[in-house]
């Protein structure tokens, strides 16, 4: 058994873990804005790791590169969805005012009269 | 990020250009497509590189994107920085998230703080948002454009000295990202904002007395 193999048997269950709890969280938080927290980032870091753990049982650094591609276009599109995901949530007024401790957004709109909503 | 306007100061291009020019403009373009189009294919041969160039190519006058001027600066070893930061704020949440996912998810709270941004250059705006939606368990929700104010949700938050050090990491996220991608004149702007900022850190924002 090489460093490899012993690098692939903790990263692949590792990013495994983290994939699983992503989408736990996509089922147990309560509001749509926690579970898009939960859709993004926990589900990024287990790619990742998925990723290096399968690189690691590569030949080499050419046969690799092509994984290296996914975890930039992971990092790129995720948050673009996020974030559109994200205000289209607010705008329907999707958030519930007990899971919020402060709303700076919702008093920034009472102020400018709903100018942009 | 609705509110970006398309036209706004800095994307005011002469309409008529010389043509070496323009091709210059577009060569980086071309030539990201060719490296993915050869990282794709495995397999770095002239004619590989070669037919990489020509599809790259035919893409973008397909696509007739327009040209905007990049204006960004580069400073290796704040982009170190940040990448070291982003990769270790990007594991950090993960696991906090986790946490409360296991832990006890239905009453997990979140806020929603707004954070006045201390920096004007349209790019630098796009990649702060991106790289905040990915770490340090926060979403973009809103930019203002016009005030310079970004809307951020984190989770988990359940007091207000919680959304206050979520803001505090939003601006030293943007204050890392001005420090590796910015220009001269995005620093130098950065630093003028930043001093009579920091001591009234959002002082006028407290939050009504709710919980």
């Amino acid at each position: 058994m090489t460093a490899g193999d012993v690098l692939t048997a903790v990263l692949l269950p590792l990013g495994a873990l983290f994939t699983l709890i992503g989408t736990i969280g996509l089922v147990r938080f309560p509001t749509l804005l926690g579970r898009m927290h939960a859709a993004a980032k926990p589900d990024t870091v287990g790619l990742v790791l998925l990723l290096l753990g399968a690189a690691c049982q590569l030949p080499d650094i050419r046969s690799a590169a092509p994984l290296a591609l996914v975890a930039l276009f992971q990092f790129v599109t995720v948050p673009v969805l996020a974030q559109t995901l994200g205000r289209v949530v607010y705008s329907r007024g999707e958030t519930h005012a007990e899971h919020l401790v402060v709303d700076e957004l919702a008093e920034a709109l009472d102020r400018s009269g709903d100018a942009d909503r | 990020m609705t509110t970006i306007p398309s036209g706004g100061s800095s994307s005011a291009v002469p309409a008529q250009r010389s043509w070496p020019r323009r091709l210059l403009g577009r060569l980086p373009t071309v030539l990201w497509l060719t490296a993915m189009w050869v990282i794709l294919w495995g397999d770095p041969s002239p004619g590989t590189v070669i037919a990489g160039l020509l599809v790259g190519s035919a893409c973008y006058s397909a696509a007739k994107l327009p040209h905007i001027p990049v204006r960004l600066g580069f400073r290796p070893l704040a982009a170190l920085r940040l990448v070291a930061v982003i990769g270790y704020d990007l594991f950090a949440s993960s696991a906090q998230v986790a946490l409360h996912v296991l832990w006890r998810p239905h009453r997990t709270r979140g806020a929603i703080v707004a954070v006045p941004m201390r920096t004007d250059s349209d790019f630098l705006l796009a990649m702060l948002s991106g790289g905040l939606s990915l770490v340090t368990g926060s979403l973009v929700i809103e930019l203002n454009r016009d005030q310079g104010v970004v809307y951020v949700h984190g989770i988990p938050i359940d007091s207000p000295e919680a959304a206050e050090r979520l803001r505090r990491q939003v601006r030293r996220t943007e204050e890392l990202f001005v420090r590796a991608f910015g220009t001269a004149e995005d620093l130098a702007e950065f630093e003028r904002h930043a001093e009579p900022a920091d001591g009234e850190d959002g002082g006028d924002r407290r939050p009504g007395g709710d919980s």
